[in-house]
């Protein structure tokens, strides 16, 4: 399982400590802030989900990813966050900016 | 509004119209080469055309949709959407032209597709003019990008007149979204975090007019797409994000502001 190195920083809903956020983590951070912006669930949600099927507007999308910047306390340039088609591909582009905070 | 929004408003309405009178007047039976359609252009051409044609003639909901959110705001907004009705008509006369002279369709083809149209009707989707300018706003700059792809795609079946087309529908639609921009902004300066509360609200419910309306819809969509490649990366890389960027708004404060939504609504929704 991958784990992502840097600062830690306790964030305050969920819980996480950023330095030490698997990639699990990552994943259940991404469903709770979908959850929270569509209100309703993404249980079945993978890695592998592709994020046009998931129902989620592309713009309603970019506040979940923004509420994740919020908490993880990291900002993804906006060019980032273009050619993303999978969550996996998503939580790339996070980890890869965590690791570099 | 206090009397610097009117006349900052004003301002903004002499100088679009002031361009358009001098650069942009068109006429589409006069100024399109229709010389130099090409008549055995793919049908798949001809179906965008229709598509894009589709969308354009809710017109009348449009204009009382946007006239009836601005009506109370000011003069400028007013007047802007009577001249923006002028204008976009242009775009349907434009493409009923070139389906009716390309044969691809016929004169009663039309007339039946018009009437089959209005068996529908759209609803303005948001409230206030403020909203309704941010909806205007993202919805003809997407067009303006869209138009833009069909004309290459025009040209590249040797179709100018196609191509001029969209190109005169492309400079109009891209003029109509910088005044919409324009007017965001003074509604920015006249108070942000409320206009910064509509743009996450607008921005978060955003949808093409058309969606359901235009019968087949998402069968034609899957052409436009396949033909025009328009896609979320473009709407995000041409649209949303030069347009937050132009108006120095970060994400951050729209995610601020949606959140603040979401917790005032379930407030609401607890109280009651």
């Amino acid at each position: 399982m991958r784990s992502v190195n840097g600062n830690v920083a306790r964030t305050a809903s969920l819980g996480y400590a950023r330095g030490t956020m698997e990639r699990t983590q990552l994943l259940e951070m991404f469903k709770a802030k979908a959850s929270e912006v569509a209100e309703r669930d993404f249980d079945g949600l993978t890695e592998t989900s592709v994020i046009a099927d998931m129902g989620v507007d592309s713009l309603a999308m970019l506040e979940v990813v923004g509420e994740m910047e919020r908490e993880l306390e990291v900002q993804i340039p906006d060019d980032n966050l273009v050619g993303i088609e999978t969550v996996a591909q998503l939580l790339d582009v996070v980890e890869k900016r965590i690791q570099a905070s | 509004m206090s009397d610097e929004f009117h006349v900052k408003l004003y301002r903004k309405f002499q100088t679009f119209f002031q361009e358009a009178e001098k650069k942009r007047r068109w006429n589409p039976v006069e100024d399109i080469p229709w010389n130099e359609l090409n008549p055995d252009a793919p049908e798949s051409l001809a179906l965008c055309a229709e598509t894009f044609l589709g969308v354009e003639s809710y017109l009348p909901d449009y204009i009382r949709g946007g006239l009836e959110a601005v009506r109370a705001s000011s003069v400028a907004q007013r007047w802007f959407t009577a001249n923006w009705g002028y204008e976009e008509l242009k775009h349907s006369m434009a493409l009923t032209e070139y389906l009716v002279r390309s044969g691809k369709r016929t004169e009663e083809q039309m007339f039946d597709f018009q009437a089959q149209l209005m068996e529908e009707e759209w609803e303005r989707p948001f409230e206030t003019g403020r909203q309704m300018t941010v909806y205007g706003m993202f919805q003809e700059m997407a067009t303006f990008v869209i138009y833009l792809r069909h004309e290459k795609l025009a040209l590249e079946h040797s179709d100018k007149a196609l191509a001029t087309v969209y190109r005169l529908n492309a400079r109009d639609e891209c003029a109509h979204a910088r005044f919409y921009e324009d007017v965001t902004r003074v509604y920015l300066e006249e108070d942000r975090e409320g206009t910064i509360a509509d743009l996450a609200f607008v921005a978060k419910r955003f949808r093409m007019p058309g969606v359901g309306l235009v019968p087949d819809y998402d069968q034609r969509i899957e052409v436009m797409r396949d033909e025009g490649k328009m896609d979320r990366d473009i709407f995000l890389k041409k649209v949303y994000f030069p347009l937050l960027k132009r108006l120095d708004v970060g994400r951050r404060e729209l995610v601020a502001a949606a959140a603040a939504e979401r917790r005032a609504a379930r407030e609401t929704e607890a109280a009651e």
